[in-house]
């Protein structure tokens, strides 16, 4: 097998490479759903973590369903009714999926919330870890 | 190249000396002024508020075990210290200043000095 050299292949990689470094950073990719969340992996548990400024626990629910986890919610607005200089925050309801990696144990999930940041801790299902199979 | 630019775009997002501007709501009543400010992860003793002149500055310390990204495998967000700043004018009552930390949301509150707040004018009648 050969390959030509086309040197509108290179251009087209490099401009892909460009796209890259300003749509991949974290920072800036803002078309992923409220809330913002994070997912680490660590020996046999995986820590979804989400940022949730100004919701309380009561007004959260977080539900498993098959292999997601799903946070839905409201932040409940504090708008006055008094004249506002300046208004950057947002308010409101959401609902998120957040896909996992593999099935978890749904008695050993440990939900909390501090300063505004939700951790939820899932531990790997038992029928999801590796077995090892008898060969006769 | 595919690494440089993998290494370039780290710098620039993981610089320590990086803040979040975190946003502020800011209203107005008769006897205060109230900033209200999203700070997620920002614990109380992490928090620093000075007034100098006219300029305010709210610091906010992320704990190192919310900002590193050991083990990540997925990430919509990225922690970081927090720094804003406003300028404010001469009616503050400085001395009055609270500030309180509630689920991550700063509320600050500044209150109008005498002199600036709405007063009623007596209107005299002739009798």
């Amino acid at each position: 097998m050969y390959t030509t050299y086309d040197v509108f292949d290179e251009m087209v990689n490099l401009r892909d490479l460009v796209d890259r470094f300003f749509t991949e950073a974290p920072a800036l990719r803002r078309n992923v759903e409220y809330p913002y969340v994070n997912l680490r992996e660590n020996n046999d548990e995986v820590v979804v973590t989400a940022v949730l400024p100004g919701v309380k626990a009561d007004s959260l629910e977080i539900l498993l369903e098959d292999a997601s986890l799903l946070l839905e919610g409201e932040k409940k607005s504090d708008v006055q009714d008094k004249p506002y200089i300046r208004k950057e925050r947002a308010f409101g309801k959401f609902k998120k999926a957040v896909k996992l990696p593999y099935r978890v144990d749904g008695d050993k999930i440990e939900a909390g919330l501090k300063d505004g940041i939700l951790t939820v801790k899932l531990a790997k299902a038992e029928e999801a870890r590796p077995k090892k199979i008898e060969i006769r | 190249m595919a690494n440089e630019v993998k290494k370039m775009r780290k710098d620039a997002y993981n610089c320590e000396e990086c803040v979040i501007v975190p946003p502020a709501d800011i209203y107005e009543t008769a006897e205060e002024y109230v900033i209200k400010a999203d700070m997620p992860g920002t614990r109380r003793e992490d928090l620093e508020i000075t007034l100098e002149k006219n300029r305010l500055d709210i610091y906010g310390r992320v704990d190192e075990a919310l900002t590193n990204e050991e083990n990540l495998k997925y990430g919509e967000y990225r922690l970081n210290n927090y720094h804003r700043a406003f300028v404010v004018g001469d009616g503050i009552d400085r001395e009055k200043i609270n500030a309180t930390l509630e689920n991550g949301v700063l509320t600050l509150t500044l209150p109008k000095s005498e002199k600036l707040k709405p007063r009623r004018i007596e209107i005299k009648t002739e009798a």
